[in-house]
């Protein structure tokens, strides 16, 4: 809409002005006179989308003018309309950034939509394949109809772009207006920009590739993690503190309840396999036989369960389909292998039938492997809190915890003096591994140069540390001191029931402390949409 | 929940879908509308055309008109979510009457048979004189007129007055002093013509972002904000000015002086059509760089480099809004920025005004035809031939028009609470969140006999203590005109019937008339709102403000359009084009105006001061905006903005809760925000939020001459209510 042009103004000063003027009409200039005078205005209106087509290697993209942007939210409100989503769900946000000292103070917005990435995480995690990136716009788009609100994209985007929408069960995401630009249309935000900070353009895809420095801008994750197509446009002069105001309002993750106890009890089942293989080698076969079907029992309870984290449980079977990509496909095919393995070792173990060790052998690494997808599950980029070692010596500790503790206690009248011994002492290596790795990965969190590290920390000493001081006193109680002492099966259950409640406990905190990378957001804020 | 959704089938696929159609393009189907009424946005005065869709009678969607010249196919945040105030829970939708102290539902002749025996009976009680009225800048232009001659010819009393007093009464005023006559002589293309453009107390980024369209089509310009906050307006300047809270006179002065010493004047345009500039040269002479840098806090370069700037452009522009009329100095303060467009004839061609951003949408058509401060059509109550003029067009004895203005809103107040105002007809206005210094208002409406509230809203805090409510169609359910900042007459459309028993403002005018018994007289075989726009335009001609040349017909065919438009001429973009100003010798007045330092000054126990203002998601006193949803989602509460190293002292950190308390009041729980935004000594908070009021701790301290409250500064100490959260 903006247009420049010269106007030469007669002036009854004597004096004449050229003036820079806007208008998509032929302007008329009211004199002092009162005498009409017609100027013809050169334009010069800048693009807001592209006026050729693509060419081969070529994609579109947002690009976001920082210099022109006045922080009005138009583009949050016109996205909305166009989408048809309620106000908590947001597929364009705007975040602020401030740095300076008064007066020289400044503050600026980041409009953002989705950054169609050249390797979008959201799409490589996806386990239903819901996502695609088009192969002659490259706007990466999502499809509600495949997809079965898992939800781990939302955990794979460092900037949050995809949304968990609860009310319809499903993510959704920008998606460029790709069928307005393909009507010859500007996306609803590029629209509604009264300042037209918001732009489509093509870019060349191996070229962005080989240099994305201009995706990255003050209060956004860095474009590493995806390669960012958005091209930002920052003020020069730019004050060198300049930062996300959104700092100091850490706030707690989703708990994922299904998934705490899918996680906890998957651990526990493969624990006690773990145990019962090793007793059966030992000659005990027949000793654990409630215990049996027990961690079968609840191993399958916990598949069952996570289907109780989806958006849409019914289409839970369509998981396998990303087998090539996600590690959330890995993990529901390992886990179920685990499952079918260890029910035919339980049988075997019931029937006495030869061949046993090998197949205890087959349950335990199915188990393994289950457990290790779980773990990669959520190392992930943008969830730093998660993307280390310590998720995966996290979840084994609680497996070698309860395992023992689960035989020791269903068991104990058929548990002989020995076996006993070393079960429980078994669950004392899972427990003391488990304080182990609390405390480094706490020390890791809180000496972190990275924002969002250090605030699990202070989420985990702060507002989360009666729940943390309680993980941990579990912890030592039902995991260290408790399992050497106990002779009587009450008092094993009852240790049991403490450990798995502490492991439980821990495996909230698990979700909760994270604090996922994500732009800049504005200081107040609403809870969030999920 | 139903368990087909629980097991996780798309039961909400029909309300996700998307369609395209012809008028839209692609968009969520539930989006498409079945036609579009084509309207103007009823928040602020920048007055932008608009589209609302509307889908089985329901308003589902809004979109820019793009012909409008206003606005240029862009609304703001708020104008694209406009359709989302109209069919909402808490719509006033049938008359309450407090029976036995609850409010409840009665027919509307009760209502209205009510209200206008109360009020007879108090004024025959009391006299004409104890019956107020509070008017608005919300209604349509039309109404407007219609209430004017209803108050002040049927009931008889001059005690009316609108929440433009809580506004830019002090542009009105100073408008009148300098100039002669109120009407703000700029227009809005003036931002993308002028080469210098000096904006004062205005944070049009936040409060009219569509005005920035205008600046950013201007890349010649020298953009000088000055504000002691750094607003997002003044992040977009070239210079900013931080001065010193309420120091804007002594930086006009100060301007003002330099121009002067530095022959930066237009000495024949002064003398051609300017008195008293002698007497402002003397007057300039204590207005010192080195003084006024001493008052402003701004460095005296930084003066010479503005007054340079302002005083060689070729078309040098002022715009200012609340931070110079919210002021006990607001009229002076203006005077003081006519004298700076006088000085060096900055006013009446292209680029160059003293140009008053107004606030509400229709403030400009309450100002003109109103009858309120004035008479309508600028017409001045002490003027003889003005009255004359009035008494023909209207064929009423002259005897009945008021002798002068009645009292200005807060005295109406501050009459109520000296038992001197027994009746008070509140309409869409909601003084208790908007008036300052709560307990004064709430012991003034405590002492009231009556008190009608006429809403589109209720529960408002303001209903709730009403002893009659009558519900009112909201903007989209009714038709009329506005008139924006620019003098811009917009046409205003019904879209859809409003919700229950609610009638249009105009209805209720005419429906109490018929009670009173004056409807013949006063409003002749009026139906509608166009009967009404025509004896404006009758009333107006000849005068400054001729609405004489524009029709319905008119606005729908060529769309908005500039008074002044004499019925045999041209709309005219800019007032005084010739010189000549309504002054009775024809010249614009050069005023001395004194600068004198704020009212309240922070003390000891009280050592902040309190500056007050909106964001661009809120609209005023949050009725309408509070009922949609992407607008709480993106601004849910109030805050206020702390510099970090005052926060250090107090050991406050962001987010923390805190009480702000004045020798009047204490807003409790308020979200503390650490900024470098607001300079060491000053805090900020918006005040759209009735949670969090800031007007419990405002002061009761008006201009003299305009009686607009100083809102912008108070001294207050904050303190911590517990701990975080």
């Amino acid at each position: 809409m903006a247009q420049t042009g010269k106007v030469y103004v007669a002036q009854n000063h004597g004096r004449t002005l050229e003036l820079p003027l806007l208008g998509s009409e032929l302007v008329c200039v009211v004199t002092p006179s009162r005498s009409l005078i017609s100027i013809e205005i050169e334009t010069a209106l800048p693009p807001l989308i592209p006026a050729r087509p693509l060419e081969g290697g070529e994609q579109y993209r947002f690009h976001f003018d920082m210099t022109k942007c006045i922080g009005c939210k138009c583009c949050v409100v016109a996205c909305n309309e166009q989408n048809g989503n309620p106000a908590a769900i947001n597929w364009r946000r705007v975040g602020e950034i401030e740095g300076g000292y008064y007066p020289h103070t400044q503050r600026h917005h980041l409009s953002m939509g989705c950054n169609h990435c050249l390797e979008p995480s959201c799409l490589i995690g996806c386990p239903v394949e819901a996502y695609t990136k088009d192969p002659v716009t490259g706007v990466v788009i999502h499809s509600a109809d495949a997809c079965i609100g898992c939800q781990y994209c939302t955990w794979n985007c460092s900037y949050g772009v995809p949304q968990y929408n609860p009310e319809r069960g499903v993510v959704g995401k920008c998606d460029m207006c790709h069928n307005r630009l393909g009507d010859g249309m500007a996306p609803a935000c590029v629209e509604a920009c009264p300042s037209g900070a918001i732009a489509i353009e093509i870019v060349n895809v191996a070229e962005w590739r080989s240099n994305y420095l201009s995706a990255n801008a003050p209060g956004l994750p860095s474009a590493d993690d995806s390669i960012s197509t958005t091209r930002i446009t920052l003020p020069v002069n730019l004050a060198p503190d300049t930062g996300r105001v959104d700092t100091q309002r850490i706030v707690p993750e989703h708990p994922h309840w299904p998934l705490v106890f899918m996680l906890v009890l998957t651990q526990l089942s493969a624990g006690a396999f773990a145990t019962l293989w090793i007793l059966d080698m030992l000659g005990n076969g027949a000793s654990g036989s409630i215990s049996v079907l027990g961690s079968l029992g609840l191993a399958g309870i916990s598949l069952g369960a996570a289907t109780l984290h989806l958006g849409r449980p019914i289409y839970a079977w369509r998981a396998l389909k990303g087998l090539r990509r996600s590690w959330l496909s890995r993990e529901v095919l390992s886990l179920s292998i685990f499952a079918g393995v260890a029910g035919i070792y339980a049988g075997m173990l019931f029937l006495h039938l030869h061949g046993r060790p090998v197949a205890g052998l087959m349950t335990v690494l199915c188990a393994a492997v289950g457990m290790m997808c779980s773990a990669r599950i959520y190392m992930v980029p943008a969830r730093p809190a998660w993307n280390s070692r310590y998720t995966v010596a996290e979840f084994f500790s609680t497996g070698l915890l309860l395992g023992p503790l689960f035989v020791l206690a269903l068991d104990m009248q058929a548990l002989g003096e020995w076996d006993r011994t070393w079960v429980a002492r078994a669950a004392v290596m899972g427990g003391s591994a488990q304080l182990l790795t609390q405390v480094l990965k706490f020390l890791w969190l809180s000496r972190s140069e990275q924002f969002e590290l250090r605030a699990s920390a202070l989420l985990l000493s702060g507002r989360l540390q009666r729940a943390f001081l309680i993980r941990l006193g579990l912890l030592i109680a039902s995991g260290i001191a408790l399992p050497l002492v106990i002779h009587s099966q009450l008092a094993a259950i009852a240790t049991i029931v403490l450990a798995a409640i502490g492991e439980g406990f821990g495996r909230w905190l698990f979700f909760v402390s994270v604090v996922p990378k994500s732009m800049a957001a504005a200081f107040t804020k609403e809870g969030r949409a999920a | 929940m139903n368990w087909r959704r629980m097991a996780g089938l798309d039961t909400l696929e029909a309300d996700y879908a998307f369609r395209s159609s012809d008028a839209t393009g692609y968009t969520s189907a539930k989006k498409i509308p079945d036609h579009w009424v084509p309207t103007t946005c009823g928040y602020c005065s920048v007055g932008c055309g608009i589209e609302l869709g509307v889908k089985d009678g329901k308003a589902i969607t809004s979109r820019p008109l793009a012909a409008h010249p206003v606005n240029r196919g862009k609304l703001c945040p708020k104008g694209l979510s406009e359709h989302y105030i109209i069919d909402v829970e808490n719509r006033a939708k049938v008359p309450l009457l407090r029976k036995n102290g609850k409010l409840q539902r009665v027919a509307w002749d009760e209502a209205l048979s009510t209200m206008v025996e109360r009020f007879r009976e108090t004024q025959a009680k009391y006299g004409p004189a104890s019956l107020g009225v509070l008017s608005t800048g919300q209604l349509v232009t039309e109404e407007f007129y219609t209430l004017g001659k209803l108050v002040q010819l049927g009931f008889g009393t001059n005690n009316y007055d609108g929440n433009t007093t809580l506004c830019m009464s002090s542009a009105v005023s100073g408008y009148k002093n300098s100039f002669g006559s109120d009407g703000p002589p700029g227009a809005y293309e003036d931002l993308e013509k002028a080469d210098v453009i000096l904006l004062i107390g205005a944070n049009i980024a936040d409060n009219h972002p569509i005005l920035c369209q205008y600046l950013d089509a201007n890349p010649r310009k020298t953009l000088i904000v000055a504000d002691p906050r750094v607003s997002k307006t003044a992040m977009m300047a070239d210079l900013h000015l931080p001065l010193k809270p309420r120091s804007d006179l002594a930086l006009a002065n100060g301007i003002a002086h330099i121009l002067i010493h530095h022959g930066l004047i237009d000495r024949g345009y002064i003398e051609r059509h300017t008195t008293g500039f002698d007497e402002l040269v003397r007057f300039l002479e204590s207005y010192s760089p080195d003084r006024v840098s001493e008052i402003t806090g701004l460095s005296e370069e930084l003066l010479y480099k503005t007054a340079f700037a302002y005083g060689r452009a070729k078309a040098g522009f002022i715009g200012w809004t609340m931070g110079v009329n919210h002021s006990t100095l607001g009229t002076v303060t203006v005077n003081a920025l006519c004298n700076l467009a006088l000085l060096t004839g900055n006013i009446g061609r292209a680029g160059a005004a003293p140009f008053s951003i107004t606030g509400q949408c229709n403030a400009m058509g309450t100002r003109e035809a109103g009858f309120a401060s004035s008479m309508p059509g600028y017409r001045k109550f002490d003027d003889t031939e003005h009255r004359a003029e009035l008494s023909e067009l209207w064929g009423i004895d002259e005897a009945r028009l008021p002798g002068k203005r009645g009292l200005a809103y807060p005295d109406i107040i501050e009459a109520a609470v000296g038992k001197k105002i027994h009746a008070l007809w509140i309409i869409a206005t909601n003084p208790l969140v908007s008036f300052p210094n709560q307990d004064v208002l709430r012991q003034a409406l405590s002492n009231l006999d009556f008190l009608v509230v006429q809403d589109c809203y209720h529960p408002t805090p303001t209903t709730e203590l009403a002893h009659l409510v009558l519900p009112a169609a909201v903007w989209g359910e009714k038709e009329g005109t506005y008139t924006n900042s620019e003098r811009r007459v917009s046409k205003v459309n019904k879209a859809v019937n409003p919700p229950g028993e609610a009638r249009s403002d105009f209805d209720i005018f005419l429906a109490v008339a018929k009670k009173l018994g004056c409807q013949d007289e006063l409003f002749p075989d009026w139906t509608s709102v166009e009967h009404a726009f025509e004896e404006w335009r009758r009333v107006s001609r000849g005068r400054l403000c001729d609405y004489s040349g524009i029709s319905y017909q008119g606005l729908a065919e060529h769309g908005a359009t500039q008074w002044p438009f004499p019925d045999c001429g041209v709309s005219s973009k800019r007032l005084y084009e010739d010189g000549h100003f309504e002054t009775p010798d024809g010249r614009a007045k050069l005023i001395c105006a004194e600068w004198q330092p704020f009212p309240e000054q922070p003390t000891r126990n009280y050592p902040l001061i309190l500056n007050t203002g909106r964001t661009v998601e809120h609209w005023h006193t949050r009725t309408k905006t509070r009922e949609v949803p992407i607008l709480e989602r993106l601004s849910p509460r109030a805050w206020l903005e702390m510099n970090p190293r005052d926060a250090k002292q107090l050991g406050l950190r962001s987010h923390d809760r805190v009480d702000v308390i004045s020798q009047r009041g204490r807003v409790r729980e308020i979200e503390l925000r650490l900024t470098e935004i607001i300079a060491p000594g000053q805090v900020f908070m918006p005040f759209h939020f009735s949670e969090t009021n800031v007007n419990e701790v405002t002061q009761s301290a008006f201009d003299p001459i305009s009686r607009e409250p100083n809102y912008k500064q108070c001294a207050v100490r904050v303190e911590p209510v517990g701990a975080k959260p």
